[in-house]
């Protein structure tokens, strides 16, 4: 009965969706029917906001990345936020789940997977830096790069059952990216006109040392995440029976 | 002192990050960030009642380009309200420095909510929030707690779903993410696409503002929870997703939305009402109660468009919730009102939440028939009456039972510093002027 | 229009709803939740997706760049979807651990 009621409203669900999609334009961003209008001085723009952001990138912000641009600078705020969702979900998954009791005990890995975790473990830990550095020039940025250094530590977990994170280390780089984040913002309030402005110099776009403060932002959120999620990882092992 | 919003913000998001650091102080620490934001939400409140709507961009891109803060009297005064709560509601917790984080974490995100004039950053602030809330109520470690937590997650990850596809139907017609950009090009959109994305995101932002088809996890999650936490989902997300619902139906304000959501304020109220008068178990009536008393303000706010009582009625309403059950749930971890302070709080409270003059939960009902009187919609009078009698029934019994009780419990003067808040805003009807001038878009 | 993108995104989301409402075990409910946000997030990209548009990297000369700003969303989206993921793990854990199943309980039901 009740999976009749649920595929019933599932379909009818696909239906809604699909008429709703039906309508979707599909003519790119540049018509003059989204033309914005700017809510302070209620003026309006000659230009959509996507468009906006394709040709604005550069010279606003000194990165040659738009989705980057967007990510740290035009819509900082939002990283902000979701990189302390991710931060409340790591805290709250430490908050949660009792220290780990041991657990069943687990079978060594063999030879090859535990040497050769060992001889890659640096060069992803490389490779996440890099994908986090480069984050304003190429695609990637500190999500992407944090994951894959997460990652490394998530291969050391599998191959070593004895290998954990250490929790104060972890917790300081997490704390230390996240205070970095937010003092950057503050600065910006302090040294432009508000918050997470940029107050750095712009640089030659499309060069490393760039676009101002996105780099430094990008850099603490991979360090950021990197901790997080390999504190997660660690955590949910250790329960793990 | 130049007035930035987006302090009380990123203050505590900011110490929360630092909170790992210095694990021996939280307490300390924490209690006093939340009093530094509800100074600085009493100074933001001052320049925003006499300056007029304030705008603060962020990362220097004027809107719609860039993210801003969009802030009236309303949302400045909410912003008080749910900081005060919070910092009162702090002084009962008694847990590590994990917990004092997620509170401010989660009161950061609730004012975020109300502060905000983006509707991307809004789910944004509504996930950290609702992340915080799921954390929160599993804290107690028992069974209860933890299935109150899973359904709640299950909803609300639901929701935001709907709500994140709502935001990305709007975004396909207008390419935009500015709420008060979609309010000005609004009328360019498609009437069946408006009604989808309208619905998406009632749907998405209902699932935490209590509305009655999405509320199943209310009860478990508020009976599972530890008493302060039920009292701090009843002063912080719920309140903060009801106003955006508030902000929802401006930006859309066709005269069919306020109807849908006159409608659906209603069965909220009778649900609500009916269930909590039916209930035995002390913290589920509550939280039934609690239901009915948002389909009340979402009534309020449907009448936004009509009258000019409305946003009053609302706001006394948010007030005398607020304060009254938040005081209520906190003195629940016991049944009895063993000491003075818990008696005060507790009759006090139950006198705001029923609607006895001069309380501001009087203020917030005379309002809103005052608004219905005017539109001489009776059925709705009358529904509103009817449920403020049986309100008036189920909380006689719970003041007869709990009276009795000899035992009290160990929050009763925080509780009863809530309530005093209710009883000044009640005393202090000037407050009607100053909700007044809200939310022009 | 784009049938196959928009079809794709319609029933991962109906899919997870199925799931949602007719599963009993609360970690195929999780699973459910995650489709939805992958339709959701598939949703979104294919919005700002222009034919033969490329990726908004500026490199000299003028190509036709898809829309940006619905990947910077889809990104804030993805790690969204992840906290919530490892949160409802946890909690998980601990359900199992109180009750010996996965399944919901009778009472639990709405």
């Amino acid at each position: 009965m009740r999976k009749v009621a649920a595929i019933v409203i599932a379909s009818a669900f696909f239906a809604i969706l699909l008429i709703s999609f039906y309508q979707i334009p599909q003519s790119g961003y540049s018509g003059s029917e989204y033309y914005y209008s700017n809510p302070i001085t209620g003026s309006h723009a000659n230009e959509s906001v996507p468009s906006h952001y394709i040709s604005g990138t550069k010279n606003e912000t000194g990165a040659v990345n738009a989705v980057t641009a967007i990510v740290v600078e035009y819509r900082g705020f939002d990283t902000l936020g979701e990189v302390t969702v991710l931060f409340t979900a790591a805290t709250g998954v430490a908050f949660l789940l009792h220290k780990g009791k041991g657990g069943k005990k687990r079978a060594e890995a063999n030879l090859i997977l535990r040497e050769g975790s060992k001889l890659v473990l640096p060069f992803i830990l490389l490779a996440g830096a890099y994908i986090f550095i480069h984050g304003h020039l190429t695609p990637g940025g500190g999500f992407p790069g944090g994951a894959v250094i997460a990652s490394g530590f998530l291969l050391m977990m599998l191959s070593y059952p004895k290998f954990f994170m250490k929790e104060k280390p972890v917790s300081i780089t997490e704390s230390f990216a996240g205070i970095t984040f937010a003092v950057i913002g503050l600065l910006g309030l302090l040294f432009a006109s508000s918050f997470l402005e940029n107050f750095l110099p712009l640089g030659n776009a499309g060069y490393l040392l760039s676009a101002g403060i996105i780099p430094v932002i990008y850099i603490a959120i991979g360090f950021k995440v990197g901790s997080e999620l390999s504190s997660i990882a660690d955590k949910l092992k250790e329960v793990q029976k | 002192m130049v007035m930035h919003p987006v302090l009380m913000i990123a203050i505590p998001l900011l110490s929360a990050f630092i909170m790992p650091l210095i694990k021996k102080a939280h307490r300390y620490f924490a209690f006093s960030i939340l009093l530094l934001n509800t100074a600085l939400s009493i100074l933001l409140f001052a320049k925003v009642y006499n300056e007029g709507a304030l705008y603060e961009t962020i990362a220097g891109f004027s809107p719609p380009v860039g993210i801003y803060l969009a802030v009236d009297n309303l949302s400045a005064l909410l912003a008080f309200l749910i900081n005060i709560f919070a910092t009162i509601n702090f002084l009962t917790s008694r847990q590590d420095f994990r917990f004092s984080m997620l509170y401010l974490l989660g009161v950061a995100g609730a004012t975020g909510i109300v502060l905000t004039g983006d509707i991307f950053n809004m789910f944004v602030f509504f996930e950290i929030t609702a992340v915080a809330s799921y954390a929160l109520v599993a804290s107690k470690k028992d069974r209860k707690a933890t299935e109150g937590a899973i359904k709640y997650m299950i909803l609300g990850s639901v929701g935001s779903v709907f709500m994140l596809v709502g935001i990305a139907i709007i975004y396909s017609q207008l390419k935009s993410l500015n709420l008060y950009d979609i309010a000005a090009r609004i009328s360019s959109m498609d009437t069946k696409m408006m009604w989808l994305s309208f619905s998406f995101l009632l749907t998405g932002i209902g699932v935490e503002a209590e509305l009655f088809p999405l509320n199943g996890w209310v009860p478990d999650a508020y009976e599972g929870a530890e008493s302060n936490i039920s009292s701090f989902l009843s002063f912080g997300p719920s309140k903060a997703s009801i106003y955006a619902i508030a902000r929802l139906l401006i930006i859309f304000s066709m005269s069919r939305t306020y109807e849908l959501a006159l409608y659906l304020g209603i069965v909220t109220l009778l649900v609500g009402e009916l269930a909590a008068f039916t209930q035995k178990n002390t913290k589920r009536m509550l939280a039934y109660s609690s239901i009915g008393q948002m389909g009340l303000i979402l009534i309020a706010f449907s009448l936004m468009d009509k009258t000019s009582y409305a946003i009053p009625a609302a706001f006394f309403i948010i007030v005398s919730h607020a304060s009254a059950k938040s005081a209520l749930f906190l003195l629940s971890d016991k049944d009895g009102f063993g000491d003075m302070s818990s008696k005060y709080a507790g009759l006090a409270g139950v006198l705001s939440l029923i609607g006895m003059p001069p309380l501001a939960g009087f203020w917030g009902k005379w309002y809103l028939l005052m608004g219905v009187a005017d539109e001489k919609i009776w059925a709705v009078a009358a529904i509103i009456i009817f449920s403020a009698v049986i309100e008036a029934i189920y909380f006689a019994r719970y003041l007869y039972k709990n009276m009795e009780g000899k035992e009290s419990s160990r929050n009763s003067i925080p509780a009863a510093v809530m309530v005093s808040i209710s009883i000044v805003m009640g005393i202090l009807p000037i407050l009607y002027n100053m909700a007044g001038g809200v939310l022009n878009a | 229009m784009m049938w196959p993108e928009y079809v794709t995104v319609a029933a991962l989301i109906s899919i997870g709803l199925y799931g949602v409402m007719a599963k009993k075990n609360l970690m195929k409910i999780f699973i459910a939740i995650s489709l939805m946000e992958t339709g959701v997030n598939l949703l979104l990209i294919t919005i700002g997706y222009i034919p033969e548009g490329t990726a908004p990297i500026e490199n000299g000369n003028f190509v036709k760049y898809v829309d940006p700003l619905p990947q910077a969303l889809v990104l804030t989206a993805i790690v969204i979807g992840l906290s919530v993921t490892a949160l409802a793990l946890t909690l998980l854990i601990r359900y199992h651990s109180k009750t010996g199943t996965l399944e919901y309980r009778r009472g639990m039901k709405w």
